[in-house]
């Protein structure tokens, strides 16, 4: 692979910008909504993709899937109700910005981290693609525990403020998720006699009714969702809201790099997905900083951090499907039959036969991100505005129009109903202060870990050592051990600290 | 005492325990509804549901303690609050399970017109134009997104089959 090949790819793929313009506004006007995944809407425009040349396929495919990831953290920020599974982690410090009248930067925050996180790991993922490919081959069933472990652990951190109701909230979510058959047998657990639950729990009439509607059925006791302050900052939105986040972008520009390769290697492994890695980037996030109180009241590093790792899944999930022909998540399957129906054959032979859809899907990434900056930015200033809807008008549209996408994802007249269901748990969740973000965190991670413990445990007849039988699993538990001690050890040093501190004041 | 007001000077704990009551109730039934099950499918679940009795245990134990010193109450008010919201709260819930039942018959677009009319309505909402205009830009946004474009398979009712023969009538015009 040269230069001027590379080179060439790109000038292809600026060359298609009248297809990748159009993508990225469809992507980001279905990832606002909660239920219309990128591969719902790539099935639904399969007649389309089928119909065109591959090349101008997989551009519109890959600009529609970026935007989609980006979109989902919009609604998120403004008014608590996350896009996308992967944006609900951007809820915990992006809805507490707009409260504070920070609804502006957050987004520009949230776009910017999407772009350059999304950049920088296509570009990683372009330089590194041989090497990249074997990762999915070295995280197996024991190594993906733990990854799981990682994520279920953020459960604890959201319960600091009452430890027992946020682990109740957790384990009942992590309970919740085991419903639908099991993975071995495929016996029904717990579904209550609905054949549509025989799936497990879907997660999107989840997360609208838990966030959504619950939100809605709360922001009824007050006209705004913001006080006066942030009213009066939201009606004055200027440029300069907009460049005051593009210099929060620049400050935190590291914090975006890291967890970008959260989102990266996550996405790799087939399977896992960006919930879980916008939930291990978050926790990780909050681990590392130097003020972890901080996470959950509205701070930059709360919206970076899960929307940096959201969008770097994009291009860790189409490295297995493009290098070894297994489909990274849903839209890589989806993408995958499209450039099938096209003649091309997935897997290694791909690079030496069709180098330019190879490298050129990795090209389009980057050229729709780099589009995307343009188109969205100014966006920014337009929808923070919308917390100035009062809530006589926004608390029916929210129930009703979320309602609908609930019936997007599977087309069930069921989930609908389901949505309801959730939206009432959430809505008693949100004013007894069980979190509501715990219970979701169960729905996603349980049915995941469930899968991936039952299957090493097959491997092993059940012997539970399996857990610790590999090289690469024993650093992250080891890693995982550390997650857990080091906040306590940070505490046990703080307490110790401030304790010598008035010692010496009192000498 | 009322179960919905809390004595002055006391936390209102009831509303605390409508949660782990839920969740009580479904590990009972999921404990039912997996013993006949192979250990493998029923191992996580046991795990999980183990530890969710025994935390809602200790949330009985820490309520009960305060209930018995007298420092709390089993009252429902924080879910009841503020009175004025309530039946908005409630119409709103009711409004939904109607929008639910009768999306297959009117259609994702009149049903989602009439809903949000209504809505409004409940809401406090009493400008005409208001009642009309904003069910009716979310109405024909819903119908161009996923109709028209997406072709998704939402309900279709008099809306959606009227346009449905009128674009049928216009493509068969030579």
């Amino acid at each position: 692979m040269s230069w001027d090949f590379i080179v060439g790819q790109f000038a292809v793929q600026f060359g298609l910008w009248w297809v990748i313009w159009p993508a990225i506004l469809l992507g980001i006007v279905v990832g606002i909504l909660p239920g219309f995944s990128p591969q719902n809407t790539l099935i639904m425009l399969l007649p389309l993709t089928l119909a065109v040349k591959v090349e101008v396929a997989l551009a519109f495919m890959i600009a529609l899937y970026c935007a989609n990831h980006l979109a989902g953290g919009i609604p998120a920020i403004l008014v608590k109700i996350p896009g996308s599974g992967g944006a609900a982690a951007t809820t915990l410090d992006g809805y507490p910005m707009t409260q504070k009248g920070q609804a502006q930067q957050a987004l520009v925050l949230c776009f910017t981290a999407s772009v350059f996180g999304g950049l920088i790991t296509t570009l990683a993922t372009l330089a590194l693609l041989p090497w990249l490919s074997q990762i999915g081959l070295v995280l197996r069933s024991v190594e993906m525990v733990v990854v799981m472990l990682f994520g279920l652990t953020l459960i604890a951190v959201i319960a600091a403020k009452d430890f027992l109701k946020g682990l109740i909230a957790g384990f009942f979510g992590l309970l919740i998720g085991v419903i639908g058959t099991d993975h071995i047998y495929n016996t029904p657990r717990a579904t209550f006699g609905f054949l549509e639950l025989y799936d497990g729990v879907p997660l999107v009439p989840a997360l609208i009714g838990l966030f959504a509607i619950s939100e809605a059925l709360v922001m009824l006791e007050e006209k705004m969702i913001v006080g006066k302050e942030g009213q009066a900052k939201a009606a004055s939105a200027q440029w300069a809201g907009i460049i005051d986040g593009l210099r929060l972008s620049v400050k935190y520009w590291w914090q975006i790099v890291w967890t970008s390769f959260v989102g990266l290697f996550i996405g790799i492994v087939p399977g896992a997905g960006a919930s879980i890695a916008a939930f291990v980037a978050y926790q990780q996030s909050r681990l590392w900083s130097k003020h972890p109180e901080l996470y959950g009241t509205g701070i930059p590093e709360g919206v970076i951090a899960p929307e940096a790792a959201n969008n770097g899944v994009t291009s860790g999930t189409l490295v297995p499907t493009l290098a070894l022909g297994v489909p990274g998540g849903s839209t890589a399957a989806v993408m995958m039959i499209v450039l099938q129906y096209h003649g091309m054959v997935m897997g290694p032979r791909l690079f030496a036969s069709n180098p330019e859809v190879a490298y050129g899907v990795f090209v389009s990434m980057a050229v729709a991100y780099i589009f995307m900056i343009f188109t969205i930015l100014p966006l920014a200033r337009y929808m923070s505005r919308i917390v100035l809807i009062e809530t006589t008008y926004l608390a029916p549209i929210i129930v009703l129009v979320t309602i609908v996408a609930a019936f997007g994802e599977r087309q069930y007249a069921f989930d609908m109903g389901l949505a309801l269901v959730f939206g009432v748990i959430g809505y008693i969740a949100h004013k007894t202060n069980y979190h509501v973000t715990a219970i979701l965190i169960g729905v996603i991670l349980g049915p995941l870990f469930e899968q991936y413990l039952v299957r090493a445990l097959r491997i092993s007849q059940g012997d539970f050592m399996i857990l610790f039988s590999s090289t690469i699993g024993n650093t992250l538990w080891a890693l995982l051990a550390l997650s857990l001690v080091l906040p306590f050890l940070r505490g046990w040093r703080q307490k110790k600290a401030l304790a010598a501190a008035q010692f010496g004041e009192d000498d | 005492m009322s179960s919905k007001q809390s004595s002055p000077g006391k936390a209102p704990l009831g509303a605390d325990l409508v949660i782990p009551g839920l969740a009580l109730g479904f590990a009972a039934y999921f404990f039912f509804s997996i013993a006949d099950l192979a250990w493998e499918a029923k191992a996580n679940g046991v795990l999980i549901g183990s530890v969710l009795v025994l935390l809602i245990a200790i949330q009985l134990v820490r309520t009960a303690v305060q209930v018995a010193k007298k420092k709390a109450d089993l009252s429902m008010a924080p879910l009841l609050e503020p009175p004025d919201a309530l039946p908005r709260r409630v119409g709103l819930v009711l409004l939904t399970v109607v929008f639910i039942a009768a999306m297959p018959w009117l259609g994702l677009t009149l049903s989602l017109f009439l809903g949000l009319a209504a809505g409004l309505y409940l809401m406090g909402v009493r400008k005409r134009s208001h009642l009309i205009w904003t069910p009716l830009a979310v109405a024909a946004s819903a119908y161009i997104l996923f109709i028209a474009a997406l072709n998704s398979d939402f309900p279709h009712g008099p809306v959606e089959n009227a346009l449905a023969a009128l674009t049928s009538l216009f493509q068969a015009r030579p």
